[in-house]
C-alpha cells in the first residue's frame, strides 16, 4: 500500500517537473485533448470517437475526478502516454515532400503512434480492483484534393518570391557593409535603391507599376529613418531586413501558411487499434487479453469562415474475450462482437474546444444451447443495441497542458449497468519532440 | 523582431583554377528557403530550397567577401528546431541550427573569404 502510494507521488511528480521543463520554451503547437486508443479501451476516456492525434510526439494523460470520496483532492491513478517515433528522428524531408506524400506507406510510417495506458483500479466482477495495461495504434491518412493544392500553391508561391525579394536585397545590403562600400547611410541609400526598384520590378508581378512604386517609396523612407554606425552595422542590417520583411508582410503570409497546413481542409481518415490487458490476480505471470477494438474514424474539415469546425465519423469494432469475462464477470451480460457507429462534431477556438458526440452500438453473440442430433453444438444468436451521447469541454490552461471535462450519458457499463453517467475531469500534458540527444538520460 | 544569425570572417583557401560549389543542405524536416549567393562581381547565384550551385572559380572569388544570404522558415508542426548545412566542395563550413521556439523563420549570413592557397 505505502510502495503503491510512493509510486503516484513519483509519477506526478516526474511529470510535473517534465511538464515544468517543457515549459520552460515557448512551445510552438497547441495540445489537444487527450484521446489515445490505449486509454479509450482501458475505459479511461468515454468517448468513442477517436479524434485524430494532435503534433505533440510524446503526450501524457492523467485521468481522475481529482476528487475523493470524502471531497478531498486525490492523485490520478489512471495514466496515458502516446508516442510518434517519426519524429525524434531528421529525416531532410522537403516541405513538398511532407505535404505531398509520395504513397500510403509514407503517411503509415510517419504519422504511426503507440499508445499505453495503465490503471491500478480495473474492476473484476466482485468489484475487486485489479491492475490494467493496454497497448494501441493509430495512424492518419489526408486525402488530398485539388481545391488544398491550389491553396498550398499559392502560399508556396508567393512565400518563395517574398524569401527571394529578402535574400537579393539582404545579400547586397550585407555586401556594401561587409566589404566597406559605403561610409554613411546616404551612400547605403543611394547604392541599395536600384537592387531595391530591380526586385521589387521583376518579383512582384502581381502589383500593379504604382503600388511597386508607393512599396518601393515606403522601404526607402523607412530605411533613412534609421542609423547607421559604419564600424558596428549588424543592428542596422537587421533593421533594415525587417523593414523589408514588414513591407512584404512576410510573417502574416507565414502566420496564414502555417496555421493552414496545421488545420488542411479536407478529408482524413484515421484507423486505430488497442489491445488490452488484463491481470485478475494481480500476479504478473496470469494475463488475459479480454478485448481488442479496431477503429476507423473519417473525419471532414471545413474552410474559411466554418474552418473552426470538423465533423468525425466513426465506426468501432470490440471482441471480447468471452472465456475471461464468464470467469471473472460471472453476473455481467457480455457480447462477444459489438459494432459502433455515430458522428461528433466538434468546434475549435483560440483556448478551448467544444465536442459532442452520438454514437449507436449493435452487440451480438452465440450462446451454446446444446448439441444436435450427430453431436454438432447449436448456437443461439443474442442481439442488443445501446446508445450514448456524450459533450466534452477542454480549456489549455497553456499550450502544453489541457484539462478536459466530459458530461453525458454513456453505453452500459459491464459493471453496474444502471450507471451510465459520465463526469470525468482530466489533464492532458504534451512535452513536444524528444530527440536521440534528450532521450539519452545517462549524460 | 526577426533573427538574423551571422557568420562572419569565414574563410576557404582556393587555387585560382578550382571551382567552387557551394551547397546547402536541408537536415531537418520541412524547411523550405531562397538563398542568394552574392559574389564579387556580377555573377551572383541563387538556390530555391537545398542544393548547390557553381559559384566561380577561386580566381573570380578574390578580394570582397562573398555573402550567402538565406532566408528560410519552417512550417510543419511536428518539428522543433532548423538545422541547416552550408558545405563548399564538400567541405562543411557552417551547419547552423536553432530552435523553432526561438525562430521560426531564420535569416542566416555567411560572410566568406576565398584566399590563394
Amino acid at each position: 500500500m505505502k510502495y503503491s502510494y510512493y509510486t503516484k507521488y513519483i509519477l506526478t511528480l516526474t511529470l510535473l517537473v517534465f511538464c515544468r521543463i517543457s515549459n520552460s520554451q515557448e512551445r510552438l503547437n497547441k495540445l489537444q485533448a487527450p484521446t489515445s486508443p490505449a486509454s479509450s479501451i482501458l475505459g479511461l476516456q468515454p468517448s468513442s470517437v477517436l479524434s485524430p492525434k494532435s503534433y505533440q510526439a510524446l503526450e501524457a494523460a492523467l485521468y481522475s475526478n481529482f476528487i475523493g470520496e470524502n471531497g478531498n483532492a486525490i492523485i490520478p491513478n489512471n495514466f496515458a502516454l502516446e508516442f510518434t517515433p517519426y519524429w525524434t528522428k531528421n529525416h531532410s524531408l522537403s516541405l513538398d515532400e511532407y505535404l505531398y506524400p509520395k504513397g500510403f506507406m509514407d503517411q503509415i510510417i510517419r504519422n504511426s503512434s503507440f499508445s499505453i495506458a495503465s490503471t491500478q483500479n480495473f474492476q473484476l466482477g466482485d468489484s475487486s480492483a485489479t491492475n490494467g495495461l493496454a497497448f494501441g495504434y493509430r495512424t492518419t491518412f489526408y486525402l488530398g484534393n485539388k481545391k488544398d493544392r491550389e491553396e498550398i500553391e499559392n502560399y508556396k508561391s508567393s512565400l518563395a518570391s517574398n524569401q527571394l525579394i529578402t535574400s537579393l536585397i539582404g545579400s547586397e545590403a550585407e555586401s556594401l557593409l561587409v566589404n566597406q562600400k559605403v561610409a554613411n547611410i546616404a551612400e547605403f541609400i543611394e547604392k541599395i535603391k536600384s537592387t531595391i526598384e530591380t526586385t521589387i520590378n521583376r518579383n512582384l508581378s502581381d502589383l500593379e507599376t504604382v503600388q511597386k512604386k508607393s512599396l518601393i517609396d515606403e522601404i526607402i523612407i523607412e530605411v533613412s529613418k534609421l542609423s547607421l554606425d559604419i564600424n558596428n552595422y549588424d543592428s542596422f542590417l537587421n533593421s533594415f531586413n525587417n523593414i523589408i520583411d514588414n513591407k512584404l508582410k512576410s510573417k502574416l503570409l507565414f502566420n496564414n501558411y502555417k496555421e493552414y497546413i496545421m488545420d488542411r481542409q479536407g478529408w482524413s481518415v484515421d484507423l486505430a487499434y488497442a489491445s488490452l490487458l488484463s491481470f485478475p490476480t494481480n500476479n504478473f505471470n496470469l494475463s488475459y487479453v479480454p478485448r481488442h477494438s479496431f477503429w476507423l474514424t473519417p473525419t471532414y474539415r471545413f474552410k474559411d469562415k466554418f474552418k473552426f469546425l470538423k465533423i468525425m465519423g466513426v465506426i468501432r469494432y470490440e471482441w471480447y474475450n468471452m472465456d475471461y469475462f464468464k470467469k471473472y464477470f460471472v453476473d455481467s451480460k457480455i457480447y462477444e462482437n459489438n459494432i459502433d457507429y455515430g458522428f461528433a462534431i466538434s468546434t475549435e477556438f483560440d483556448k478551448f474546444s467544444i465536442k459532442f458526440e452520438l454514437v449507436g452500438r449493435r452487440s451480438e453473440t452465440e450462446i451454446p444451447v446444446g448439441t444436435d442430433s450427430e453431436g454438432n453444438e447449436l448456437y443461439k444468436r443474442e442481439n442488443s443495441s445501446d446508445f450514448q451521447y456524450l459533450g466534452s469541454f477542454n480549456y489549455n490552461l497553456s499550450d502544453q497542458i489541457i484539462l478536459s471535462y466530459s458530461l453525458g450519458n454513456r453505453f452500459q457499463p459491464i459493471l453496474n449497468p444502471d450507471n451510465t453517467l459520465v463526469s470525468l475531469l482530466s489533464l492532458n500534458f504534451g512535452f513536444g519532440t524528444p530527440t536521440e540527444k534528450t532521450l539519452d538520460l545517462m549524460k | 523582431m526577426r533573427k538574423t544569425y551571422r557568420y562572419k570572417n569565414l574563410t576557404f583557401p582556393i587555387s585560382d583554377d578550382k571551382e567552387v560549389i557551394l551547397e546547402v543542405e536541408f537536415v531537418s524536416d520541412g524547411n523550405t528557403g531562397q538563398t542568394v549567393i552574392n559574389v564579387p562581381g556580377p555573377n551572383d547565384k541563387e538556390i530555391n530550397n537545398s542544393g548547390s550551385k557553381l559559384i566561380g572559380k577561386g580566381s573570380d572569388l578574390r578580394g570582397d567577401s562573398t555573402i550567402c544570404f538565406s532566408d528560410i522558415a519552417n512550417l510543419i508542426p511536428e518539428e522543433d528546431e532548423i538545422r541547416i548545412r552550408f558545405k563548399i566542395n564538400d567541405e562543411l563550413i557552417v551547419e547552423h541550427v536553432n530552435q523553432k521556439s526561438e525562430e521560426e523563420r531564420p535569416i542566416i549570413v555567411l560572410s566568406i573569404k576565398f584566399p590563394t592557397l
